[in-house]
Parts: C-alpha cells; structure tokens; sequence
C-alpha cells in the first residue's frame, strides 16, 4: 500500500509556488533519496508530507487518508520529520529531549511510563546514544546532535521517517552511521524519506531516487537507473562522470571540474 | 547540587526574608516578639502595624512577583525570546491607560484596579487580533505588543499633560509599581485567580517544554493552535491581574525566569515553580528594602525592581559568560 500519494500538488510560501503541479506516490517500506539543486523544492515537498505547509492545490494522502482529516496529534504518532536547522537550543538533558517525543503519545500527568522508557532506550540504542543521555543538548557537537535528533525522531514514531539533509554537515564518520542507522531502520519496516545533496549516498543506500528540479519530478527511479551521467548533468547543469562504487556495487558520480553548464 | 536541597535552601530563604519583611519598616518589630503580638489580639498598634499593614503587604508582594515570574516564563518559552517579559504584548500600557483614566476621574482604589484591568484585558485582545491577522507568530505578537506599547503609551502622557500635578503624582506613583493598598479581601480574590491560573500553567508544562524548542518542532509532535492560543491567554491574564492591583512593576518577569532557568534548567515542570518561588522572594526582597530604605518615606517598589534587579542581572550575565 502506498504510505503517501500526491495528487496534482501545488505548494508554496505564499508568494510563487515553489512546487508546481506534483504527483507523487510513495510505497510502505521503501527508502527513498530525494536529490537536487537548492530551490527545487525538495524541503517544500517534504514539508507538504508531514502537513507542515497546506498545499495551495491538488491532495496529499497519507495511509489512505487525506492528511487534513488527522488530528496534529494522531498524525504525530504515526510521522516523524527531522527537519533541517534546529529552530532552538536549550539546555534539556538529551533524554529529555528523546523523550519529547513520547509527547504525542502521553497523557497530560505521565511524565514517563514503562512504554516510554523501553521506547526511549531502544532509540538510544539504535542511534548509539546511550553514552550522551545526562548530556545537555547545548554541549553536544554537530554529529552528537544529528544522532540525538533521530532517536528523539524514533522515540515519536518508527513507522515513516521524513529527514531534511540529515548528514549534510557532518563529517564522513557521522554521515555513514546516520546513513547505516536510516538503512537498519528501513530493513526493519520503516519508510524512509531523506532529502540529500550527497548524490553517491542516495546512491549506495536509497531504494529509489527522487530528481527535483523546479518544483517538480525530474525522474524517479532505482539509482541505477538514474544516476546516469546524462540524467545528473540534466538536473545539476554540472558535467559529470559516472562509475561504480566498488564496496557497494551501486553507481556513483563526481563532476567535471570547470565543466558547469 | 540535588533539586531537594536547593528547594529546602529556597524555602528557608523565603521564611527568613518574610520574617525580616515582617519586622522592618517605620516601626521595627522583633521577630521574637511577633507571636506574643498576634496572640496578644487586636487592640495594639503593633498588631494593626503587623496584621493588618505588613502581613497583607508581604503577601502581595510574593503572590504579584509569582504571577509577574510565571507569566514571564510562559512568554519566554512561547515567544522563544529571551527579551520577553509579561509587558511584551501590551499588558501594561492597557492597564496604565486604565488606571490614568481611572485616577483622572478621582476614583477609589478598586475603581482604579478594575478600569486597569479592563485596559490591559482592552490590550491583549488588540494584540491577538492583530497577530492573528499574521498567524498568531512570535515575531507578529511581539511587533504589535510594541507598537501598541507606544500608542498606549502616548496617550498616557497625552493625559498627565492635561491633568492636575496631584493627579499627575498618583498615577506615577501607580506606574511605578505600588504594593501599599495591599488588603485581604483583594488577596483572596487575587490568590484564587493566580491559583488558577498557575495551575493551568502546570497543565501544559509538557507543551511548553516542547513550544520552548520551537514552533514547528512543537507542531511536528502535535501541539495545536488551540494549546498555543490557550497559553497565550493564560500568561497574559497573570500579568493583567497583576498589573492591575500593584502597577507596572517591571525586571521580575524578565530576570526571574532567566535565573530560575540557569539553577533548575529548562524543564517547566520544573521551571514554573521555581519562578514562582523566585518571583514571591524577589518581589518581598524589593519591596521590604523600599519600605526600609529611607523611613517613613516608601520608594516605589518598581524602582527597587529595576536597579536591584539590573544590577543583580548583569553581574549574573557576567559571570556566567566569564564562566564559558
């Protein structure tokens, strides 16, 4: 069954719509790479899944029902987004902060049940942030962070998983355990939607490959049907070569110094 | 240090500074003699002085500072700016409004209160609709409150330039902060209301631990416009009550929670008690020191707020960022 299925979107800011006339479907435990120039829409589209910003047209279905029928509170048990930029940092210990995202799941008096502690320390354990949890969330480094930031994601829900450019500050180390943590949760179940500007990531771990380009698909496909140095240099206007990644097996691309078109 | 000692340090703090404010003032009162004077009954100059002047003065002092403290909090988290204080969005120029038309017609005390009220109440529904107009945002809510502040304001001075010196001085000394018309009869109405409305507070401490983090980050875990508009209202009516029966006294509700949040972290469940705690004792501390300070003469209680409390703050911020 499809987790979400866009029909004609049209979306925006309120000025020009930075998504035009989208349709999109997207199956139940897939891993799905969305890659792009900046400004093709790629944030736009995943705030428009997680109903972060009501489309101007067009429908967004979610588990077979239109998305504005949830109740905020029923759709954030079943959805998780990590967005990109932290709006604010506070001094909450870091298990707080995973904890946070029991928030949908609790009454108003629990603070912290039995359910909430297994769940909280299963996504401490997946993440590998066991170590940080008395930690405040203002001493961590970039990479503790981003870690920190998926298991509060997880400790919400585990089923479908939106993620805005999760790796794109991180160094190598940081970016292959989210990437090998995404990829642990997909084979678990979950759908996995991840914007990322590192096209050989999308490569090595997504199942398809989403190419946004103003607003709208520019393909959609495994990344082996899709990285292609033809399709790349398309949707970057950046000449670029194509080769197989040796360990994985799966395409991968670096640009052409000096050849931006 | 555990939370159990620092609450048990707060409360022994608070039970000596009350006893203190008790004790000085005109007339110094041992707080040795204080039982044989109440148990002594009515009748004695003490007794009035100590019963009936200084006992509902200090409670109003901790029940405005804990509403000011609490409302401060809600409005830091909500507005996610560290700026923010329960005046933000327009309570006092409403309530000095109020008040200033109030005096101007030579009403009593309660006349006065209840025209302050109705200013500041006149005040937070301005700023709603209009923030609401831009989406109920805490960069709308903040940039109406502060046009209105200045409308408010000049209309303010429009009258006292109109009024006769005498009116001119009791609305000033009402702008400055004033706790002397402190009776129980208010306070138990004010303690119910604050009651209340702290308790509600509690209620959504979760939510504003979350709000705190941010406005799409609370909405992503499924925190509603309604919670947000519920919280918004709470915290303003704490402050309209307050600005009301004891004028505009500012810093408590901006550096108490500062303070609070920096000892007991930024958990609500936490933080919104502490502010309360802190705020009573802030305000008390202020207010006895201008009842003592220049006897029998009062300084206002709002100016002692603003220099201890400007003071106090910058040698925190000091340190702190000396500490980094």
């Amino acid at each position: 069954m499809n987790v979400f299925e866009l029909k004609s979107v049209t979306a925006g800011y309120g000025g020009a719509p930075v998504m035009k006339d989208l349709d999109l479907q997207i199956a139940g435990g897939e891993f799905v790479a969305i890659i792009g120039p900046n400004g093709a829409g790629k944030s736009t589209l995943l705030k428009v899944m997680a109903g972060d910003i009501i489309p101007d047209a067009g429908s967004v279905s979610f588990n077979g029902r239109h998305l504005g029928e949830y109740r905020p509170r029923s759709l954030a048990r079943m959805l998780s987004i990590v967005h990109q930029a932290v709006e604010a940092r506070a001094a909450f210990s870091v298990r707080e902060f995973i904890r946070m995202g029991r928030f949908p799941h609790q009454g108003s008096l629990v603070i912290e049940d039995d359910r909430d502690r297994e769940v909280i320390e299963w996504a401490a354990e997946t993440t590998g942030v066991v170590h940080l949890l008395s930690r405040r969330l203002t001493e961590l480094s970039g990479g503790e962070l981003q870690l920190v930031r998926i298991a509060h994601a997880l400790a919400q829900n585990s089923s479908v998983i939106l993620l805005d450019e999760p790796v794109s500050h991180l160094d190598i180390q940081h970016a292959v355990m989210i990437m090998d943590i995404l990829w642990k949760l997909n084979r678990g179940g979950a759908t996995v939607m991840a914007v990322l500007h590192d096209i050989n990531l999308a490569s090595d771990y997504s199942g398809s490959i989403i190419g946004m380009k103003q607003g709208g698909v520019f393909f959609n496909g495994a990344p082996r049907e899709v990285v292609r140095y033809d399709l790349i240099e398309a949707l970057f206007g950046t000449a670029c070569i194509v080769m197989d990644n040796p360990t994985t097996g799966r395409p991968f691309v670096y640009p052409v110094p000096g050849y931006i078109k | 240090m555990k939370t159990s000692y620092k609450i048990l340090i707060f409360i022994a703090v608070s039970m000596a500074l009350l006893m203190v404010s008790l004790s000085l003032g005109t007339r110094t009162i041992s707080p040795a003699g204080m039982a044989d004077i109440i148990l002594g009954g009515p009748g004695s100059a003490d007794y009035t002085i100590l019963v009936k002047l200084r006992l509902p003065r200090a409670l109003l002092a901790m029940v405005i500072g804990a509403s000011l403290a609490v409302s401060g909090t809600v409005f830091q988290s909500v507005l996610k700016n560290p700026l923010a204080d329960p005046y933000i969005i327009g309570v006092s120029g409403g309530a000095a409004l109020g008040a200033t038309a109030g005096i101007v017609l030579d009403a009593g005390q309660y006349a006065v209160a209840a025209a302050a009220f109705a200013g500041s109440i006149a005040a937070i529904s301005a700023v709603y609709l209009l923030s609401k107009r831009m989406g109920l945002g805490s960069t709308a809510l903040i940039l109406s409150g502060i046009a209105l502040g200045f409308i408010l304001s000049a209309a303010v001075l429009l009258i006292y330039a109109l009024l006769r010196s005498d009116q001119v001085h009791r609305a000033m000394l009402w702008l400055m902060g004033d706790l002397s018309g402190a009776r129980y009869d208010m306070l138990n109405w004010l303690g119910a209301a604050t009651l209340i409305l702290m308790a509600a507070v509690m209620a959504f401490h979760k939510h504003l631990d979350v709000v705190s983090l941010g406005a799409r980050f609370s909405k992503n875990l499924g925190v509603t416009g309604g919670n947000m508009r519920a919280l918004f209202w709470i915290a303003s009516l704490l402050a309209a009550v307050s600005v009301s029966l004891a004028g505009v006294i500012g810093f408590v509700g901006l550096i108490v929670p500062h303070l609070m949040r920096s000892i007991f972290g930024p958990r609500h469940l936490r933080l919104v008690p502490a502010a309360a705690a802190g705020g009573a004792l802030f305000l008390l501390a202020s207010d006895t020191i201008g009842r003592s300070l220049v006897p029998p003469y009062e300084v206002p209680v709002g100016i002692i707020t603003g220099f201890l409390g400007g003071a106090f703050f910058l040698v925190f911020m000091i340190r702190r960022e000396a500490g980094r």
